[in-house]
């Protein structure tokens, strides 16, 4: 069985497609600032280059390995080709993805699921590209619309607007995972602050949150108080 | 020189667009790929166009705030690089602390404060686009290893599968729901409003079997409890 997904035609393409789209965008990326310095003849200076890149790579490499076992087994394997790449998965990617996949009634584990997934995170890609293009171009007369005092709560409160449907949805599906991983986030998010001053980013809190929720689950599903996922 | 006349040279206009438009083509091949996968595999051109426009509509909004984030960045970085770096991985608030480290590890207080040159704007550029390229990489080491491990754990146990999927689904969103309940206020209220209109247009759907109607649940749910953020934060 998994030696049939693994080989079938369509994931060899996605591989080849992914692999050298990827391949390609990750050498671009760095061209740009090495096309910049040989253009211009301007370099930063070595300590102060390495000194900065230690301090990003030391908050960033553990994310970064966090989100991709966090996250590749919510978009699947074709999603997290386009969506390592692209970003936004926790605000935009993931969402959509989960809404089409179960509108569309089928499972994130599936080949169908997996259609399903890549066509809605490839349209969101699309789309969101798209949206800045407009921006970039029109950022004159955007930018008082965007920054107006009379839409800015509207945009400061996106991500609960965002995460109060989709959490009421899911959760009536299947409330009992729920349960662990909301009851530490609030337990965290008020104790925290409380002794240390300073909230906890978002980006720090979702693996954790993610391996008791995983935990969480196991312990319920070996006792048989958990049977599905809540897709039924 | 300033810094600003490389930060927006036609240069840098030139080689963000080739990248965006890769990133753009990327997108655009897999939902070829997927497409023809779809109708091998027997799913309706109609469950699959519902798919792409429900995800079309959705993406919209959640998108505005990336817009934000480059008005915000254009003054300091010009503008090519905000938009490649916002187009790309990573997210406003990354660069943001990426560019403010690639100043101060030169020397510099932060972003566009004095001192701010052409060659510290350079190694802010490196250091965002450095910084969170762990991400597809270690993706791409990995693609063969994740998807072998999913397969195989689909095969010994697939109902775990699915429950260790929404397990993390699950871990994910609590963080965006805990976060905004215990600051409480008009992020409660909101988060609140936005539950209710999806618990009743859910149930609208269920009852009166307008299945149309789901595939933009999330889409009204969200625009209409941020236009009711509006209205809270004049009354609270």
């Amino acid at each position: 069985m998994s030696m049939k997904i693994i080989e079938s035609e369509y994931n060899k393409k996605i591989h080849f497609a992914g692999r050298l789209t990827a391949v390609l965008v990750i050498l671009m990326l760095i061209s740009v600032p090495a096309i910049v310095c040989l253009h211009y003849n301007i370099f930063p200076t070595m300590s102060g280059f390495l000194k900065g890149l230690a301090m990003v790579w030391m908050i960033y490499l553990p994310i970064c390995i966090a989100e991709v076992l966090t996250y590749t087994p919510m978009v699947g394997i074709s999603g997290a080709y386009l969506s390592f790449i692209s970003g936004n998965l926790s605000n935009l990617k993931i969402p959509c993805a989960a809404m089409a996949m179960d509108n569309a009634g089928v499972k994130g584990s599936t080949d169908e699921g997996d259609v399903i997934a890549t066509l809605s995170i490839a349209t969101s890609t699309i789309v969101t590209e798209i949206i800045i293009v407009i921006g970039v171009i029109a950022l004159v007369p955007l930018t008082p619309v965007l920054t107006s005092k009379i839409l800015e709560p509207a945009f400061q409160n996106i991500l609960p607007a965002l995460f109060g449907a989709l959490g009421v949805y899911w959760i009536m599906r299947q409330w009992k995972l729920a349960v662990t991983p909301l009851a530490f986030v609030i337990l965290v998010s008020i104790l925290v602050p409380m002794f240390t001053g300073k909230s906890i980013p978002a980006g720090l809190l979702i693996p954790v949150s993610g391996l008791l929720a995983v935990l969480a689950a196991r312990f319920m599903y070996n006792r048989g108080w958990v049977v599905n996922a809540g897709n039924e | 020189m300033d810094y600003l006349n490389i930060a927006n040279s036609n240069l840098m206009y030139l080689m963000v667009a080739v990248v965006i438009a890769v990133v753009f083509i990327q997108s655009v091949v897999f939902f070829i790929l997927a497409w023809k996968r779809g109708l091998a595999l027997g799913l309706t051109k109609r469950k699959m166009l519902d798919a792409v426009r429900s995800s079309a509509i959705f993406s919209v909004v959640p998108s505005l705030p990336i817009l934000l984030a480059l008005v915000a960045m254009v003054p300091v970085l010009g503008i090519p690089f905000p938009w490649l770096r916002l187009g790309v991985i990573g997210s406003a608030p990354y660069e943001l602390l990426a560019a403010n480290i690639g100043a101060q590890s030169m020397g510099v207080q932060g972003l566009g404060q004095s001192g701010y040159t052409a060659q510290v704007f350079i190694n802010s550029m490196w250091i965002m686009s450095l910084g969170i390229l762990w991400s597809p990489v270690i993706f791409l080491l990995f693609a063969k290893r994740l998807q072998t491990g999913m397969a195989n754990m689909k095969k010994n146990d697939s109902k775990w599968l699915e429950i260790l999927i929404a397990s993390l689904f699950f871990g994910m969103i609590s963080v965006f729901i805990g976060q905004p309940v215990v600051n409480g206020g008009i992020q409660l209220a909101t988060i609140l409003t936005s539950a209710a209109i999806m618990f009743a247009i859910t149930a609208a759907v269920k009852k009166f079997e307008i299945s149309w109607l789901a595939n933009f649940s999330l889409s009204i749910s969200m625009i209409a409890s941020m236009a009711l953020a509006i209205f809270y934060s004049r009354i609270m």
